[in-house]
């Protein structure tokens, strides 16, 4: 199978590999790089547990190459700390209880990293919209939201 | 106190079974599942597969070195399918290979040569030719079939339940490892790590003590990993067995959809006489469960549906039948409720096909029915609190129900393509497991020389809190800090012989073990205080805020000073805490008995508004009103209402499991298979609770520190989206007669609105002339 090189660069550093062009981005970050925050719920675009940041953008890495990540930025959940200090979401999904399995945490916080890029002051409803990507099968989205709220007041 | 694993779930690094750094060689394999539903097995080739390069093993029924049979209550489901196959997904063959892709490779290149036998979908046609597993049930009380003369009015009609697939996040998966001397350790996502170690015993003919099961969490499970977690647990245990390498599996959302059981679809049909003003004087019932082709749990099921036949309702004469029907669907199983939920749905439908009858409201019936303090259970079992009613006429009051009513009734009258509906759902859920051994729990707590403590249960983590509870519980009786317990994985070499993480009864059985097991510890550390602080004996000696008291004085001793003393002077400090259930029975013989600890009760006003031009909706509210008893942690417990909730609601709308005649999953992705998002569930969710001093129900409660299960009654509070939607539907068709068929997908809504056809008829003209001249 067609092998090629790439360079992603995953939470501030260049990660260099020759890979298999077909391999699915979630894999590259789980199995390559051992970052294994980032979650696999469906294989197929519909839960948002493989949710990470990709220039910017957040996107489902299991329907994404890591070819196509090729000289591109990667930010995961295992990114979002700095120096040891939780990012305002992180502390949000703590002190408002956003979770009870975690298994959906990683992907929800990168969905709502993302949504607060873009709209720093977020209606309950615009949360709710942006975060409809992502399924939770454990709290019924109530404290995910709060959660996301607790962040966007904090930052 | 935060939910315990909280700081690593926000980091991602909560370790679930394949993100564990994987050890040396770790092989994985994939399985072959049956393509046809019902079929008889005439040659299975697996040339090719062997031939894929990467493959090491190929294993079928014939590699099972013990006895074929994973059945956990019924010896009828073979871990790979020998002979036969019964239903499509069913596991025939093991492909074991370097990697996840190759396994699957080889499963791609097994043909499976079968002649095709009748398939059966449908729950009712298997019960017309005596396809069914184990023996029907029948509960009765009173004298049902006199009682009929005496009603005013007696009514009959049938419902369709659908099914539910778990959508656990996480998906069914194991690992497991060689040991030295032929034992296997296994990492396996289950809330019964037991039953997966007695299987693997099974199939491989060992003992229970060579097989290690170890759980450190679970994401998600909801009764799905109950049993049919220990299918993978011994594809995986037997693919090391053979190949003497690790081995890991891990289903695809696909594989796990096709292949694994969900919650059972029912059809029921009822029969419910009422006196003129509304009392409920008989109910008969008869419910069709849809087994799958395997008992697998569906007899416990079963058992659960029956005694919650008669939901939250005081009725003198019924007759509750079950029977657990055999088809080619994958062996249904747990789904939080348990059965639950469909006896109570049935119930529900009753009630509403009679006030619609009568022209009642339909919660006026509800109330007037509801159990009371001297009131007695179907099975026997007294209720001796008021809680049926006393949540029912607080959430009536604190949400002021009459307001509501009264909005809704203005709204539909000046409407016309949108109607507005509400429902109030109450919920009574049995305690305990019914089956009365599985009612123990063991714990076992070290404290290290340190001051550091150790737990143990054989409680499993899923999300629901448990270890946070734990910790609460061990931190509480100790008079330490949390922060110094750490809840270690669950392991069958530590605890032995647990139950099931399920029942809603986790907490109450191995929290209640953990107290006994702190107690002893707590006495023993309490007398060294005596005698170190040369006091006569431990009668005033307590521990608090990790210091010592004396008569509630700090007697300046701490924690950590008192343990190191306590090891210094050779006191054990570990103990073993075992729990059972005091007092509950049940006789299968004459269907009576206690079979509870304790009931929970709750009541839900749920609002909806139907677009009746496109069968779509949306929940205005859900206002709960709950009986928590006294919470070991508010958060965890709120938790727990507003995710079952979610599912209950889920269960009655968008969660639609198609299948064709052929028996195939036609729903089989999250694509096609709809669960709530966050979009879906309605902004206003308001939960309050029974003020703890009114607790009537507290003497019989046997839960830590007087808490109660919280895990499953809220699930049924979504039933009550179902009735308020169907008012709805009636508000823009009262000359429909609706048929009981859930889920009100917003397409099934739509073709009823409109049975014929979309073309403009009188009553909507007419409808929108009325609304126009208002
Ligand atoms: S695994 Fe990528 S969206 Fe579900
Ligand atoms: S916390 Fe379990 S899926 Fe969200």
């Amino acid at each position: 199978m067609a092998q090629q090189n790439i360079t992603i660069k995953v939470n501030g550093t260049d990660q260099a590999a020759e890979i298999e062009q077909r391999l699915l981005l979630v894999h590259f970050i789980r199995e390559n790089l051992a970052l294994t925050g980032t979650h696999i719920g469906c294989d197929t675009t519909h839960c948002g547990a493989c949710t990470l940041i990709l220039d910017g953008k957040a996107v489902k890495s299991c329907t994404v190459f890591a070819v196509q990540a090729d000289g591109k930025e990667v930010l995961t959940i295992e990114g979002m700390t700095t120096n040891g200090e939780l990012h305002p979401l992180q502390e949000g999904f703590m002190e408002e209880h956003g979770l009870q399995c975690g298994f959906c945490t990683p992907g929800m916080i990168m969905s709502s990293y993302a949504l607060l890029q873009e709209n720093k002051n977020p209606t309950e409803a615009e949360i709710r919209w942006g975060i409809s990507g992502n399924l939770c099968r454990c709290t019924g989205y109530v404290n995910i939201v709060k959660a996301v709220q607790y962040a966007a007041q904090k930052a | 106190m935060r939910q315990i694993d909280a700081a690593l779930h926000v980091r991602g690094e909560s370790q679930y079974v394949d993100d564990v750094p994987p050890p040396e060689g770790l092989l994985q394999a994939a399985v072959f599942g049956s393509p046809l539903a019902h079929g008889r097995i005439n040659s299975l080739d697996l040339t090719a597969a062997r031939q894929v390069e990467g493959v090491l093993a190929v294993l079928t029924a014939a590699d099972i070195p013990g006895e074929n049979q994973i059945g956990p209550i019924i010896a009828d489901e073979a871990m790979l399918a020998d002979g036969e196959v019964h239903y499509i997904g069913q596991p025939v063959a093991i492909v074991v290979a370097s990697s996840r892709r190759i396994a699957r490779q080889g499963v791609a290149a097994i043909t499976l040569d079968c002649s095709p036998l009748p398939v059966i979908v449908d729950p009712k046609e298997a019960f017309g030719r005596n396809e069914i597993i184990g023996v029907p049930r029948t509960i009765a009380r009173g004298d049902v079939d006199a009682a009929w003369a005496d009603c005013d009015l007696v009514l009959e009609g049938s419902c369709d339940l659908g099914g539910q697939e778990h959508v656990y996040l996480e998906t069914q998966r194991s690992r497991a490892i060689p040991l030295e001397g032929g034992r296997l350790r296994i990492h396996a996502s289950t809330q019964s790590p037991y039953a997966g170690q007695r299987m693997i015993a099974r199939i491989l003919g060992v003992p229970f003590n060579r097989i290690e099961i170890d759980v450190q969490r679970l994401g998600g499970a909801f009764g799905g990993k109950e049993d049919q977690a220990t299918q993978w647990a011994c594809v995986a245990a037997l693919s090391a067995w053979h190949t003497g390498r690790p081995v890991e599996i891990v289903l695809s959302r696909a594989e796990d959809m096709r292949m694994t059981g969900k919650r059972h679809p029912y059809r029921s049909d009822f029969k419910i006489g009422l006196s003129a003003e509304g009392r409920i004087l008989a109910y008969q019932v008869a419910h069709y469960q849809n087994a799958g082709a395997g008992a697998d749990l569906s007899p416990a099921v079963l058992e659960r549906t029956l005694l919650h036949s008669t939901g939250s309702y005081a009725i003198p004469n019924v007759r509750l039948f079950g029977v657990s029907c055999r088809t080619n669907l994958p062996p249904n199983t747990a789904f939080r409720g348990f059965g639950g939920p469909q006896g109570m749905f049935v119930m529900e439908c009753a009630i509403a096909r009679a006030a619609e009858a009568m022209g009642k409201p339909v919660a006026e019936i509800q109330r007037l029915n509801l159990l009371g303090a001297g009131d007695h259970f179907p099975y026997g079992q007294p209720t001796g609190s008021d809680y049926a009613r006393t949540t029912w006429d607080q959430a009536a009051r604190s949400y002021d129900l009459p307001a509501i009513e009264s909005r809704i009734a203005e709204h539909n009258a000046t409407h016309f393509e949108t109607k507005r509906g509400v429902a109030v759902m109450p919920v009574c859920f049995g305690i305990s497991f019914t089956t009365t051994y599985m009612n123990q729990a063991s714990a076992l707590l070290h404290v290290y020389s340190d001051g550091s403590v150790g737990l143990s249960t054989g409680g499993v983590e899923m999300g629901q809190g448990l270890h946070t509870n734990l910790a609460g519980i061990a931190a509480s009786a100790l008079g330490i800090a949390a922060t110094r317990i750490r809840v270690e994985s669950t392991n069958t070499t530590r605890i032995a012989n647990m139950s099931p993480s399920a029942a809603s009864s986790t907490t109450l059985l191995n929290g209640n073990a953990v107290l006994l097991a702190a107690n002893q510890i707590l006495d023993r550390l309490k007398s060294l205080a005596a005698a170190e602080l040369d006091l006569p004996g431990p009668a005033d000696v307590s521990i608090a805020d990790e210091q010592v008291l004396v008569g509630g004085e700090p007697a300046g001793l701490s924690w950590t000073e008192l343990v190191g003393r306590a090891f210094k002077a050779r006191t054990g400090l570990s103990a073993h805490g075992f729990y059972a259930t005091p007092e509950i029975h049940y006789d299968k013989a004459t269907e009576q008995g206690s079979p509870f600890a304790y009931h929970v009760y709750g009541a839900a006003i749920i609002e909806v508004t139907l677009d009746c031009l496109r069968g779509t909706y949306t929940i205005d509210s859900v206002k709960i009103t709950h009986d928590l008893g006294r919470s070991l942690n508010e958060r965890v417990d709120l938790g727990q209402i507003e995710g079952g909730l979610a599912q209950g609601l889920g269960w009655v709308s968008l969660e639609d499991l198609q299948y064709g005649p052929d028996g195939r999953l036609l729903s089989p992705a999250l694509a096609t298979y709809k669960v709530p998002d966050a979009h879906f569930m309605p902004d206003d969710i308001q939960t309050n609770f029974i003020p703890i001093a009114d607790d009537t129900n507290a003497a019989s409660n046997p839960g830590p520190y007087g808490s109660k299960a919280v895990g499953e009654p809220p699930l049924m509070y979504g039933i009550g989206l179902f009735f308020a939607l169907r008012r709805a539907m009636r508000a823009f068709r009262p000359d429909l007669d609706l048929p009981f068929v859930s889920p009100l997908t917003p397409e099934r809504v739509l073709m009823a609105l409109y049975p014929e056809g979309h073309v403009a008829f009188p009553p909507i003209a007419s409808a929108v002339e009325a609304a126009h001249e208002r």
